[in-house]
């Protein structure tokens, strides 16, 4: 078969994102949210679906919502209502959903985000509460249902379709998720389940505007999973296409839901759309309307705390931090949490950042765990950069204290410099000194550039002396000998 | 005993007069001897009743403050959850299902010492009109034991009737009250919608439903509705209103005030029910009252509206009963499909099929618009109609069912059934207060009941209109001869 | 609009309940006759009108403060359940798919 030219072709995909909310109590229902559990432990009658129960509105998922609708600059509704949407499975405690279907408390909006290094805003179509439902363990002979899981409080941010790759809908789902951290309005677990994603994408000839058929891609728990999963189902769309080039278009493909598969890096179908779901949207009612006034809202924005892209602005424009490396911290709070307490001991924000982002994160990048996990402090990270800036000991040896951080995690460094003769830089001046006239003699054009203005030839004359003692001078003794000498 | 109305009951056990197990016991023997001739009755709580009646003595022996329902033992229609007993709605699939939480109602009763004497006998879900659909057994009407008692709160009204206890609680989602009542010749009232709370009510259609009291005179029914009247937290439809006084404002006087009557609405009446509403309008304006002509002529799509909005949200409501967390689960059930298919199939009887069916047709897609926006929409026109007519009169009244009790077996024709609501289901459809209280008797010796109805709130006004008629009148006083025999009044 | 049993059929598919060919001809016949009741409403003019959602225009935003409260225990939840194992509801085994 000739090579398909994939490049003629344009992914159209679009994010539904559901977001657990970290209220103490369930949506409609008094019940405790929590995870992890014995199961059917956190439940009330309205989580079971037991006659006679009625549900309330926590206002705490209410203001969360409007937080989120705020952070994204989004039109809250003045008006929204809540829907019964009817579908029978055993996780669900009535059958029927409490959603927002035709008048959701969040109407528009948009995030920012970095792509490789371009700027992208992406567009949201809406995003409303809906009650979660409760969870089906599957064994050989038989199902389990625990309703823990069954009313807590979700928010569904539905995108418009507006992302064309993966790294564009990871970009797009990264910011979202960073808002909801920021906000504390989610613990954004996607182990847990507290941040689920659903993808749904479509493929056209590049030029087209009219939207082809689409699939759904359910169960993605990772950003790469996702990023794999659109790029496998990408291929296979266009695949489909080209190998019926003459094929009227909406015969090729047929809507489905689909899953990732990890191990063959393809996407299996689930379950074929045969016929759009019934599920007989009408209006809840048992709740009554949610009316918002202009001052609650105000209210709201007014205690919104700094936001993912007001950080990521400050990182750049004022620490002078490299995007890439901003848009790391910021995308996750806690990383740049741990950052800015690093910063506190020592005001290098090029530098601790590198340290974090690059070195430290280098070191766990295949061990299956994080810097955040490691307990590796960050007033320890501040530490190690500070005596690295302040030229207690060098870059190279820096470097072997960070291994030795991670193999003791929680150790201080200057402990461990202090423990290590090794990393003692040699503070001998008498030693020291030798090597300082040897480099100094042995390179007289860097001494006359020097003398003329030249300011880098003096580190490379730094250079050339720790090169001659392998790195082990103190550069602050190294330094100033090779001032006082040039002088 | 049984002859007593319940605040003089209250008040024989408050001085002490009476103890709160002679009370309990009479009662029970009293059900036990008689229940069997018109099976008012699915369950009767006979430990639990003498368990909170010593209890009671014992309070006030102690001489603590005691409530304002001491020693009143009153009858629990079979959709009102009490915890730990069943609520089985009358339904196969409910049989053993015990309920979780006490009804919010329940709370309230028990906090003012009440004696919750048992679970009455309604259609299935209560879904119907003559009780006949209850999945267990028959409910005779007290005043002749071939007829019905109505429906669906059949066994409620038929119990207060039968004087078992002075009050009762049904439902009332089209008339559910108010029918039963007119055919057992007792009081009773659908409040405000929002008024009463719905959390413990096993819903059948959500922005209908009300509990209210079956009582055999209106001091009492204001006194239950003022223990009742009062908002919920547990329920999102409850009215976030103070308690009102409805004891001292049923005194007022209602002379000079403006009655609203549809009479081109009432053509189709059959002749002695048209005789018996002219007589109950004399009897208004003897006492003072104007009556007008009003135009409710939109009534007549009462039924087409609630057979639509009803079922479609009962056809939710009942969606959880499938078999999975409670209920009858189908024992040849294999799969999860099966779980759901035979378990509804064999727990759910005909009548509660046809409406989840009919609500879920209403709801699916291609359909909402033509029957279900346009039931709503109709149904904001009545409200308007109702609205317009309030601005002519106080009170409207009307007969409360066309016809008097039928025989159990007479009505065949769901449709033909489901025309016994035509004068109740516009009042839920506005959710206005309502109430049907004791206009005399046909030439069969059978009730007729006379229906008032105000402008949404004013439940006060309700109750006193139909206390300023039954102080004229009297026909609520009369018990049904069967059940009306001296030598087992204790 | 033509109510005939394969409509029956496709409603209790729906609304998950089995019924028997009895039944469904029952069903058939009474539903249909309703619906053609319900035609009445055509009759009444309704452009412009909005939809009653509620009968109290002003009920709105009721809301209950974040409090954990009102659990129903474990053991009380699974008396009531037609099976149970390992605290969770058993039911027969589920295709492993998504819910819609």
């Amino acid at each position: 078969m000739s090579d398909i030219a994939y490049e003629n072709w344009e992914a159209v995909i679009g994010l539904e994102i559901h977001v657990q909310l970290n209220t103490k109590s369930k949506i409609f229902s008094s019940a405790p949210n929590r995870f992890g559990d014995e199961p059917n432990t956190n439940i009330g009658v309205v989580d079971t679906g037991q006659p006679g129960s009625l549900p309330v509105l926590n206002k705490e998922a209410v203001r969360k919502a409007v937080q989120f609708g705020c952070a994204v600059k989004a039109h809250i509704a003045p008006f929204s209502k809540f829907d019964r949407k009817s579908y029978f499975y055993p996780d669900s405690p009535r059958n029927f959903q409490i959603t927002q279907f035709d008048q959701p408390i969040i109407i528009g909006g948009h995030v920012i985000a970095e792509v490789g290094d371009q700027t992208k805003h992406f567009a949201i179509h809406h995003a409303h509460l809906e009650d979660d439902a409760g969870m089906l363990k599957h064994f050989s002979t038989f199902a389990g249902v625990d309703y823990n899981r069954a009313g807590v409080a979700l928010i569904e941010i539905v995108s418009e379709p507006c992302m064309h790759s993966p790294k564009e809908a990871s970009a797009y789902a990264m910011a979202i998720k960073a808002i909801m951290e920021y906000l504390d309005a989610s613990d954004c677990n996607m182990e847990e389940g507290s941040l689920r994603m659903d993808v749904n994408i479509s493929v056209r000839p590049k030029g087209e505007t009219k939207l082809r058929t689409k699939i759904e891609i359910k169960n993605l728990n990772s950003f790469n999973y996702m990023e794999m999963a659109i790029e496998a189902e990408i291929r296979r769309q266009v695949r489909l296409y080209s190998e019926k080039p003459h094929e009227d278009p909406a015969n090729v493909l047929s809507s489905g839901t689909y899953r990732f598969d990890v191990e063959k890096k393809e996407t299996i179908l689930m379950r074929q759309k045969e016929e759009a779901d019934d599920y007989r949207y009408f209006p809840e009612p048992d709740l009554p309307p949610l009316v918002l006034t202009e001052e609650y809202i105000e209210s709201v924005r007014a205690s919104l705390p700094e936001l993912p892209q007001q950080r990521f602005k400050r990182y750049v424009s004022e620490l002078l931090i490299p995007m890439g490396s901003a848009t790391i911290l910021i995308n996750e709070k806690k990383l740049a949490d741990y950052f800015e307490e690093a910063l506190s001991v020592c005001d290098h924000p090029k530098n601790v950042c590198n340290w974090i982002v690059s070195e430290f994160t280098g070191r766990f990048k295949d061990t299956g765990k994080t810097l955040l996990g490691s307990g590796i402090l960050p007033a320890h990270v501040g530490k190690l950069v500070e005596m690295v800036e302040k030229g207690t000991i060098t870059g190279k040896i820096a470097k072997s204290v960070a291994d030795d951080m991670v193999a003791n995690p929680g150790k201080d460094p200057e402990k461990i410099v202090k423990e290590n003769p090794d990393y003692q830089p040699i503070q001998d001046t008498s030693t020291i000194e030798p090597l300082v006239d040897q480099v100094l003699v042995a390179n007289p054009q860097s001494v006359a550039d020097f003398k003329a203005g030249k300011e880098r030839a003096f580190d490379y004359l730094i250079g050339q002396v720790m090169k001659l003692c392998k790195g082990k001078a103190s550069p602050s003794i190294v330094n100033e000998l090779l001032t006082k000498k040039l002088q | 005993m049984y002859r007593f109305s319940a605040h003089a009951l209250r008040d024989l056990f408050c001085k002490e007069e009476v103890s709160a197990e002679t009370i309990a016991q009479s009662t029970l023997k009293r059900i036990a001897h008689y229940d069997h001739q018109i099976g008012s009755f699915l369950s009767v709580l006979s430990e639990r009743v003498m368990e909170k009646a010593s209890r009671l003595d014992q309070k006030r022996k102690e001489g603590k403050p005691l409530g304002r329902l001491a020693g009143v033992p009153i009858a629990i229609k079979d959709n009102i959850n009490i915890d730990g007993q069943l609520t089985t709605c009358a339904s196969k699939f409910l049989q053993n299902y015990r309920a979780v939480f006490d009804a919010t109602v329940i709370k309230l009763l028990e906090e003012e010492d009440a004696l919750l004497i048992g679970k009455t006998n309604l259609d299935e879900f209560a879904m119907g009109s003559s009780t006949e659909n209850s999945a267990y057994h028959l409910t005779k009407n007290p005043w002749n034991v071939k007829c019905s008692p109505g429906g669906s709160s059949g066994g409620s009204a038929a119990a207060v009737a039968a004087r078992f206890c002075p009050i009762a609680l049904g439902s009332d989602t089209g008339g559910s009250i108010r029918q039963p009542a007119a055919f057992c010749g007792v009081n009773g009232f659908k409040p405000t919608y929002g008024r009463v709370s719905r959390y413990g009510l096993v819903a059948f259609a959500s922005s209908l439903d009300q509990i209210g009291p079956f009582t055999t005179n209106m001091t009492d029914a204001a006194m239950v509705m003022e223990v009742l009247g009062r908002h919920c937290s547990h329920d999102s439809t409850s009215l976030a209103v103070k308690p009102e006084e409805y004891l001292k404002k049923i005194e007022e006087d209602i002379r000079g005030s403006v009655i609203g009557v549809p009479w081109s609405f009432l053509d189709q009446l059959q002749d002695g029910a048209k005789e018996n509403f002219h007589q109950a309008i004399e009897a208004y304006k003897t006492l003072g009252a104007t009556i007008v002509d009003i135009d409710l002529s939109l009534l007549k799509h009462s039924i087409a509206v609630y057979y639509i909005l009803s079922t479609a949200e009962a056809s939710t409501n009942l969606a959880r009963f499938d078999g999975v967390r409670y209920g009858k689960r189908s024992q040849r059930a294999a799969t999860l499909e099966e779980v759901y298919d035979f378990s509804k199939q064999e727990g759910f009887g005909p009548e509660v099929k046809k409406r989840i069916l009919l609500g879920t047709y209403v709801l699916s897609s291609g359909y909402q618009d033509a029957f279900y926006r346009k039931a709503q929409k109709v149904r904001t026109l009545m409200i308007q109609q109702f609205k317009a007519a309030f601005e002519k009169c106080q009170i409207i009244a009307m007969p409360t069912s066309p016809m008097t009790s039928f025989p159990v077996g007479a009505i065949q024709d769901p449709l033909q059934m489901y025309l016994q609501d035509i004068f109740t289901i516009a009042a839920n459809l506005a959710g206005l207060p309502a109430i049907s209280t004791p206009c005399g008797f046909s030439s069969d010796g059978l009730p007729f009941g006379l229906q008032l109805l105000a402008p949404i709130m004013h439940d006060a006004k309700v109750m006193q209109f139909a206390h300023a008629f039954e102080k004229a009148t009297g026909y609520s006083h009369k018990i049904p001869p069967l059940f009306d025999k001296m030598e087992h009044s204790s | 609009m033509e109510f005939d049993e394969k409509e029956v059929d496709k409603l209790a598919k729906l609304c998950r309940i089995e019924c028997t060919e009895e039944e469904k001809k029952a069903l058939c016949h009474h539903i249909a006759g309703i619906l053609k009741y319900m035609q009445q409403l055509n009759e009444v003019e309704t452009q412009g009108v909005k939809p009653c959602l509620r009968v109290q225009e002003t009920h709105a935003n009721v809301l209950r403060d974040d409090e954990v409260g009102d659990l129903l225990p474990r053991e009380k939840f699974l008396e009531n359940a037609p099976a149970h194992v390992g605290g969770m509801i058993r039911v027969p085994p589920v295709i492993k798919f998504t819910n819609p």
